[in-house]
């Protein structure tokens, strides 16, 4: 890859003053040095102010700002890129974007690293090492765009002809929501049932705990700009709980920029960035955030602080729940299930009804538990109790845009006999509740062969060989995938078992449309149009489907006909019904009407029509699974004491994972700018770190900055330990983003990665994988 | 004539350290390697510090961000004996780096760490950006693309912004603000000039109690921090 300026033709030399010598400067500086006390504030000689910047002589022969949009978190913040001789230099917010008002985060910033990054795939990759496995070499033999598409359509080609297209397993991790759209289609015109998505790895139980209540499926959306109390549960809200850019922006709203100063409390048993910015840290037990719920629900309850109005007019079930609150939850017991003083827990209860609008908020750290979906349905009632629900300064309803529909895709006998076939993943306990995302069963379905053996994997810029609990498994899984095409823009951990690599654009040089995740209330579209031309050989996730499509042709391409026929065209074809196409590839952004609260005749889709506090969506699933519980309690919110991995005689410590800001979520690290200031409250860059309370540490003569291994019942790795006060003792927290062993050089062999030893668990209801419920020991290596 | 100052609100900032990575971008400031960082020989003309206190449950880490502190009586300017960091009339302390011999005083002298000597040749980026240069009749060539090793490098509050600015008739402190002004996700962050009373800095700071870093040094900084 070229190195510096001279392939646009805009090559320049060096200044001339650097030409003279430092001797010759030395010289004139002491000549001055009797004036220079005098003179130490110097006069700014006159210029002359007519005379306009010459452009050219700063090197500039070129210079715009495309409107575009990040993809390196879930936030997809909307950006603008400057330009300048065909290269992006600069990434700032778009200002015309709402959602974050005009702001973006640092981790867009990381892009130019992102799409200028030296360890890109430069051309498609044919493995010629049959052997897969961590750390086995694949011998990669560069190939042709031509050759390499025509091998993968024929790979697809022949187990459609055989009838077995649900043998295919589509992977993908963060794309775009237009590519995320394509890939869907593709599934369903080629016919299979198994797309998998990375979502189902963390978020999962945070979507029961509402679908449970109000029948909604998904994260909520909060309306931080107005409101007055943030009590966040295992949420980072400004580290790493999406939409981060917008939470960042809020935050600075709340704090400052209005007239009344919102508080924000923080339960977490990790002194998190957020928590050293809230006004009140609570290190709790970890998985006992449900317990605490409750336990602020009975103060609310038994002190009448509730909103009578809104219980009475739009919940139901609120005197099972009120009984089951008052009964069994009484903050004196509840503080020595979760380690928070009685008078703490009166003490937050107090304040979250008296600010109101306050906002109970549900994160990754209640959540990842085996009582997920329970503990984050008992907190989402928080909210309901207080009248927060589609309030100003509450919870809201996240308003999509109205995309152009496509037709249906064409289905012949094969796509459709495919696709009645069992998902892979869901001959397990977990995922009642799941529409289709139990991640990490995938590995299990792959490895046993059941329900039926996968024949080929397609991977969109997954790695869940780095993200998911019990990364061996997904080793091994990978490796036995007869044929694995890999697409990203980057050799990851999940690319070194592949077949054949396909380079991806990143997202700085193709089309997409994204939407926002849910956190604005009305609806917000921002479009993705390269920044650049592609670089190296590269194609746009978009551009290979509807090649795929093509080779693969008959139904399938016909599916993919009619709607754009590349991905410009798609993005166009799908945009249009909202923006004229001109303006939105001008403005990049396009903001829905102003959000509307109060529509509670229309939000509610339970059984009942109203907030429920006993879920009778739950019920209606227990029954039709035959499988579930029937007693009154499981659907109730209620705290379930959490069973761990590992016996607390062997393994005293529980061991925690959280996200620093600058985890770049694209499923690879290799960036500099975030390695080097990777863990701020540390300090310290290019590494994790185990940390772990003082008191702890002395007990197991541990010393900041030793090398400990940090061990479970099925694995350890070893990582340098820091003593840190700011964690609950008998706790080990260490960041994930790091321990990669490929990704290139600055990714691989930094730190450890958590996810190594963390066991395979589930919550039961929603299917999300358990990260936190694994024991640990800790030693000195 | 303006004396520009910054204002960081250390309620609204959460560390999120885009400040750091936009003046990177903005200014071309290399990154380093782990080795180098452990060296401590990473130039960052902004970075993010965290300082702990206190003891669990009760700690507090303050996250406090540290750009040049620009100030009114620099230490670094007097212990030079190269005069290749001066005050400008504008209050902004620059760096002149064909004067500079690389005796690394000034690093010593700061009693706030912001300096940082180049120890390298500059791996040109294709992100890097090839413009820059404010008046090269005034400050000297701007070493932009390449930077000068040997040298010591310092955050020069984007006075290359200002200055186009100041030519384009634009509003400093609205219109145009350093790259990490323009980048901080939480707006903690407002520039401007000190002395004009119906500044947005003047008025965060008629408003709201503030205080400088190492006061008693006597160096009176021109980046006031408002506290929690």
């Amino acid at each position: 890859m070229p190195t510096n300026n001279s392939s646009n033709g805009s090559e320049r030399e060096k200044p001339d003053g650097l030409a003279i010598s430092r001797r010759a400067f030395l010289g004139v500086s002491a000549g001055a040095a009797t004036a220079f006390a005098a003179s130490r504030v110097m006069k700014r000689p006159e210029f002359s102010l007519v005379s306009p910047p010459d452009v050219n002589a700063e090197g500039i022969v070129t210079e715009e700002w495309v409107a575009t949009s990040c993809l390196n978190c879930p936030t997809r913040c909307a950006t603008r890129v400057r330009v300048v001789n065909g290269k992006a230099v600069q990434i700032t917010g778009n200002p015309l974007s709402k959602f974050s008002e005009g702001e973006t985060c640092p981790r867009s910033y990381v892009g130019l690293q992102v799409l200028y990054n030296p360890d890109r795939v430069t051309s498609p990759l044919k493995r010629t090492n049959p052997m897969k496995g961590k750390g086995v070499d694949p011998g990669w033999a560069p190939m042709s765009w031509e050759q390499a598409l025509r091998e993968v359509g024929g790979r697809l080609k022949s187990l459609r002809a055989k009838e077995q297209p649900h043998k295919l397993l589509l992977l993908y991790g963060l794309n775009s929501t237009s590519d995320e759209d394509l890939i869907q289609r593709f599934a369903s015109a080629y016919g299979t049932p198994n797309v998998v998505s990375g979502e189902g790895l963390e978020n999962e139980a945070a979507k029961a705990g509402e679908w449970m209540a109000d029948g909604h499926y998904t994260d909520s959306a909060h309306d931080l700009e107005r409101t007055n109390y943030i009590l966040a549960f295992g949420a980072s809200i400004v580290e790493s709980q999406r939409p981060l850019a917008r939470n960042l922006r809020m935050w600075g709203k709340i704090r400052r920029e209005r007239p009344n100063r919102a508080r924000v409390v923080v339960v977490d048993p990790r002194y998190s960035v957020t928590a050293a910015k809230a006004d009140q840290w609570i290190p709790i037990n970890p998985g006992t955030d449900g317990a605490l719920a409750m336990a602020i629900a009975n103060v609310i309850i038994s002190e009448g602080l509730y909103d009578v109005d809104f219980i009475e007019s739009w919940t139901s079930g609120f005197e099972e729940y009120r009984d089951l609150v008052l009964g069994s939850y009484a903050p004196e017991k509840v503080a020595e299930i979760t380690g928070v003083d009685a008078d703490v827990i009166r003490e937050v209860a107090r304040g979250f009804a008296h600010f109101k609008p306050a906002i109970a908020w549900r994160g990754r750290g209640a959540g990842c538990w085996p009582n997920g979906s329970y503990a984050s349905y008992a907190i989402f009632c928080l909210n309901a109790l207080v009248g927060s629900i589609d309030a100003p300064g509450g919870i809201t309803y996240q308003e999509t845009p109205k995309y152009r529909d496509m037709p249906q895709v064409v289905e012949d006998g094969i796509s459709g006999e495919g696709k009645t076939k069992p998902r892979l993943g869901f001959d397990k306990n977990a995922g009642l509740l799941a529409e289709g995302v139990v991640t990490n069963q995938v590995a299990d379905a792959i490895l046993e062969g059941s329900p039926y053996p996968v024949e080929v994997a397609v991977g969109f810029g997954s790695n869940f060989n780095m993200s998911a609990p019990d990364t061996t498994r997904w080793d091994e899984a990978m490796a036995k995938v007869p044929f694995y095409v890999h697409i990203s823009p980057g050799l990851t951990e999940m690319a070194e078992f592949a077949d054949i690599v396909l380079p991806a654009s990143t997202f700085l040089e193709g089309w997409a449309y994204e939407q926002c995740p849910p956190g604005s209330g009305f609806a917000e579209v921002k479009i993705k149009r390269p920044v650049v031309k592609p670089l190296h050989d590269s194609k746009p996730v978009a551009e290979i489907i509807f090649a795929l499509a093509t080779l693969l042709g008959g139904d399938v391409a016909e599916s993919f006909a009619g709607i754009g026929n590349n991905a410009e065209g798609f993005v166009r074809y799908r945009t249009e019904t909202i923006m004229p196409w001109s303006e939105l590839c001008k403005e990049g952004v396009w903001v829905g009407p102003d959000y509307e609260y109060h529509k509670y005749d229309q939000i509610f889709s339970t059984p009942s029509k109203k907030f429920e506090f006993v879920s009778g969506n739950l019920e209606a699933a227990f029954k039709q699974s035959g499988s579930g519980r029937s007693d009154k309690l499981a659907l109730l919110p209620h705290y379930e004491e959490p069973k761990f991995l590992g016996d607390d005689g062997t393994y005293p410590l529980m061991l925690v994972t959280y996200h620093p800001l600058l985890d770049i979520m694209n499923g690879n690290q290799n960036y500099p700018w975030a390695q080097e200031i990777y863990l701020v409250m540390q300090g310290q860059g290019w590494t994790s770190l185990a940390e772990i309370n003082r008191k702890t540490a002395r007990s197991l003569a541990i010393r900041d900055g030793d090398m400990i291994w940090v061990e479970s019942p099925f694995s350890k790795v070893k990582a340098r330990a820091r003593v840190f006060e700011g964690i609950r003792p008998g706790v080990v927290a260490i960041a994930v983003g790091q321990g990669h062993w490929a990704c290139g050089r600055w990714a691989k062999g930094m730190g450890v990665n958590p996810n190594e030893i963390i066991g395979v668990d589930y919550d039961r209801l929603s299917g999300q994988s358990s990260f936190f419920n694994t024991r640990v020991k800790a030693y000195r290596a | 004539m303006a004396r520009w100052g910054m204002v960081i609100d250390l309620d609204k900032c959460t560390g999120c350290q885009a400040c750091t990575i936009a003046c990177k971008e903005e200014n071309n400031v290399p990154y380093g390697s782990p080795e180098e960082n452990k060296r401590r020989l990473v130039p960052y003309w902004n970075k993010v510090i965290a300082v702990s206190n206190g003891e669990y449950p009760s700690v507090n880490v303050e996250m406090i961000p540290m750009p040049c502190m620009h100030c009114d009586d620099p230490a670094c300017v007097q212990v030079c004996p190269a005069k290749a960091t001066y005050l400008r009339e504008d209050g902004i302390v620059v760096q002149n780096y064909r004067r500079c011999i690389g005796c690394k005083y000034c690093i010593a002298a700061c009693p706030y760490g912001v300096r940082n000597f180049n120890y390298k040749e500059q791996i040109e980026e294709e992100y890097h950006r090839p413009d820059l240069a404010p008046d090269r009749s005034v400050i000297g060539p701007w070493p932009f693309p390449q930077r000068t090793h040997g040298v010591v490098e310092k955050c020069t509050f984007c006075f290359h912004r200002i200055d186009q600015g100041l030519k384009e008739g634009k509003r400093i402190g609205v219109d145009v603000v350093p790259a990490c002004v323009e980048a901080c996700p939480t707006r903690a962050r407002t520039f401007g000039d000190l002395d004009d009373p119906d500044s947005e800095v003047s008025r965060l700071l008629a408003t709201r109690g503030s205080f400088r870093l190492r006061e008693e040094m006597g160096t009176r900084p021109k980046v006031y921090y408002l506290s929690k």
